[in-house]
């Protein structure tokens, strides 16, 4: 068996020798990273957006890079996948999308500090994060949608907004209603006094009012009454 | 209680106390959060429960640790504590920068960095804290008549974490390097340095509870630390897997983090054999109970339940889920409460003169805590499981997969009461006890420093 001084040496070796090995890959890291075309994007917006990020503690919810809180969603590719348009409006005002759900801090952002923060989510998004987030692997595909309606192009805002909750033709979220056939159901003046203010409508309805001008709720309710 | 200084370790002891059930109390509002009940949403929003849960935690750790200080440095190195004053003035800082700290997280004044949510400023008066700790035990360990290794294992350890604290306070303009270097702090603590003050402590326990000889349990202790540093410097790689450094660390990181649990397995190992071979019986059994458990835990929780989600592929899916909470819950646990635990219990009847050990008041505080937090690492495993499988491998909504998980909430709060009966439990035990008294100088006869002859 060891001696005490043995183990004494054992102890002192292993540490200097993994410390410099540590040392030195700690050095290679960084070299890559400030060599990766990611460090040439690092704009002054980005770098605000961080200090935006850090100083409300968003960790404390979400995660980024899969770091933080697990109590609200993973937002390493939330640029991919809701958009830029999407995180403005519901930073605005978080509880307004999601009512009756887990709820987030209104912070009260201006459109700069926003605009910093989607700068700074778009930022991490487009990281090489060898494979992080995984893509799942047991997606059903549905299809739902009938075939006649596939000549039917989504207004703009709808791809940015609406799919975030609701689904056509199973492509889009869960948290309302898919709407492949919402067409059969309502007309174009009720979806567009429906757009116009939902609450009014269906008071306590999920469904939030968002900031839409007049001409995309009119696109929004021709589209949407096609869907038969 | 040979030296008089080593009262002031109950008054570190005492803080840690108060600060643990605040600490438990911010776990039930994320509890109840998770369950639905956010009701508290406007006034401690989650992001701020957590930050006070975990800071709470990290504070009352090392409020132990340096109690712990306190009371063995003066044993170890046979001297009284350098400046008894500078400990009370030391001790008082970290309160103050502590309650400042928790304050202000709930009017959104923080530096949020995970673990490391305390401002900046706060940070600077921390750091003289630190040092102010150190300098006050070093000049002791300096001057003592005796320099032994666990009293050594111990400074080092204490020295390093307060060392690694700095690499936290440098700032980065990129999310991957911010990372990064926030893992040197809080990995290199919980599976590096701490690691070595929960050694010393435990390596000190063991010399006093079992009664083998010095010699024996601290080349042991070298062995331990020295699996610890070989295996978790480069196991640091694990958290590096997917922030945006090289693809090697996946290789490195996997490997290094396989042989992680190795030095909890030989710490487990190292205090049941010791107990076996106990020459004495020593009479504060509970104190055993909690020394040889916080042994055991440490290696289910760090040590397996750590292995279960670093290799690569497995983390893959499990990074930034509900498996971290699980397997964080136990490894501090076992690890570092439990060892913080232990050395209270076999302090407090030197320190007061009062032997309350082996009641069943003691005895139910380590059963049903220990129960209680199985229970919870239980709960989120099933909760953290069906995570990972509903939302990384289905694809289904994060808001939609944590309505799915709420009820296993429920499991977690009714195991974290069963958990809190037993710290609520282990606190009227203290509470018991009493204050420190001079009188418990020199009663060394009856402190249980002794061979006796059967286990009362």
């Amino acid at each position: 068996m060891l001696t005490k001084f043995q183990a004494k040496l054992f102890f002192l070796i292993g540490t200097f020798l993994f410390s410099a090995i540590f040392l030195f890959l700690t050095f290679d890291s960084l070299r890559y990273v400030y060599s990766n075309p990611s460090a040439k994007t690092l704009s002054d917006e980005v770098i605000r957006g961080k200090a935006l990020w850090e100083k409300n503690n968003c960790m404390g919810c979400h995660t980024i890079l899969g770091e933080g809180a697990y109590y609200a969603p993973e937002l390493t590719k939330v640029y991919e996948r809701r958009g830029p348009e999407w995180i403005r409006i519901f930073l605005k005002d978080p509880q307004a999308m999601y009512p009756g759900e887990r709820k987030m801090v209104k912070y009260d952002f201006t459109e700069a500090q926003i605009g910093d923060l989607i700068a700074f989510l778009k930022w991490n998004g487009e990281l090489d994060l060898k494979g992080f987030p995984p893509k799942p692997e047991f997606k059903p595909e549905t299809q739902t949608v009938s075939a006649n309606n596939v000549s039917i192009s989504q207004p703009e805002k709808f791809k940015q907004i609406c799919v975030a909750c609701h689904a056509v033709g199973g492509a889009g979220g869960n948290v309302g209603p898919a709407l492949d056939t919402v067409g059969k159901k309502f007309d174009i003046a009720y979806l567009e006094n429906w757009l116009r203010d939902p609450q009014k409508i269906k008071p306590g309805t999920a469904m939030p009012k968002l900031p839409l001008s007049e001409s995309e709720i009119k696109d929004l309710s021709a589209y949407l009454s096609q869907l038969k | 209680m040979k030296y008089k200084s080593q009262k002031i370790a109950y008054w570190f002891f005492a803080t840690c106390m108060l600060l643990l059930s605040l600490q438990i109390v911010y776990g039930f509002i994320m509890g109840f959060a998770r369950m639905g009940f956010d009701g508290l949403h406007d006034w401690i929003p989650f992001n701020a429960a957590r930050a006070t849960h975990t800071n709470l935690l990290v504070v009352w750790l090392l409020t132990g640790f340096m109690g712990a200080a306190h009371y063995i440095i003066p044993d170890e190195s046979e001297s009284e504590i350098y400046s008894v004053r500078l400990a009370y003035i030391q001790l008082l800082s970290l309160i103050v920068v502590g309650v400042v700290s928790i304050i202000g997280f709930h009017f959104n004044v923080w530096e949020g960095r995970k673990f490391l949510e305390i401002p900046r400023p706060l940070d600077y008066l921390v750091v003289i804290n630190v040092l102010l700790f150190l300098f006050n035990i070093g000049m002791t360990v300096w001057k003592g008549k005796k320099h032994t290794t666990t009293g050594l294992v111990l400074y080092f350890g204490l020295f390093s974490a307060a060392l690694l604290y700095l690499p936290g306070m440098i700032e980065f303009n990129s999310q991957t390097v911010d990372s990064y270097f926030r893992w040197w702090v809080v990995h290199l603590w919980v599976e590096g340095v701490w690691e070595l003050i929960m050694g010393g402590i435990l390596s000190f326990l063991l010399i006093k509870l079992t009664g083998v000889d010095r010699e024996v349990i601290e080349k042991w202790l070298y062995v331990i630390v020295g699996l610890t540093f070989l295996s978790g410097i480069l196991g640091t790689g694990h958290h590096y897997y997917y922030i945006g450094v090289p693809e090697y660390w996946k290789w490195i990181g996997g490997f290094f983090s396989m042989l992680e649990p190795l030095a909890f397995l030989a710490m487990a190992m190292f205090a049941v054999s010791m107990y076996r071979k106990s020459g004495r019986n020593h009479p504060n059994t509970i104190s055993l109970y909690w020394t040889i458990g916080s042994a055991i835990m440490s290696f289910v929780g760090a040590g397996f339940l750590g292995f279960a989600h670093t290799l690569p592929q497995v983390n893959l899916y499990t990074h930034g889920t509900l498996i971290t909470a699980m397997h964080g819950h136990l490894a501090f646990w076992g690890a570092y409460a439990m060892i913080v635990l232990a050395i209270i219990t076999y302090s407090m009847p030197l320190l007061t003169g009062r032997k309350l050990w082996n009641n069943s008041i003691g005895l139910f505080a380590f059963w049903a805590s220990n129960i209680g937090m199985l229970g919870m690492t239980g709960a989120f495993a099933v909760a953290g499981i069906a995570q990972v499988y509903l939302e990384r491998k289905f694809g289904l909504d994060f808001l939609v997969v944590q309505k799915e998980i709420q009820v296993h909430f429920l499991g977690l709060v009714l195991a974290a009461l069963v958990f809190t009966s037993g710290i609520v439990a282990f606190i009227w035990n203290f509470i018991k006890f009493g204050t420190p008294t001079d009188e418990a100088v020199g009663a060394e006869a009856a402190s249980g420093d002794i061979s006796l002859s059967s286990r009362s």
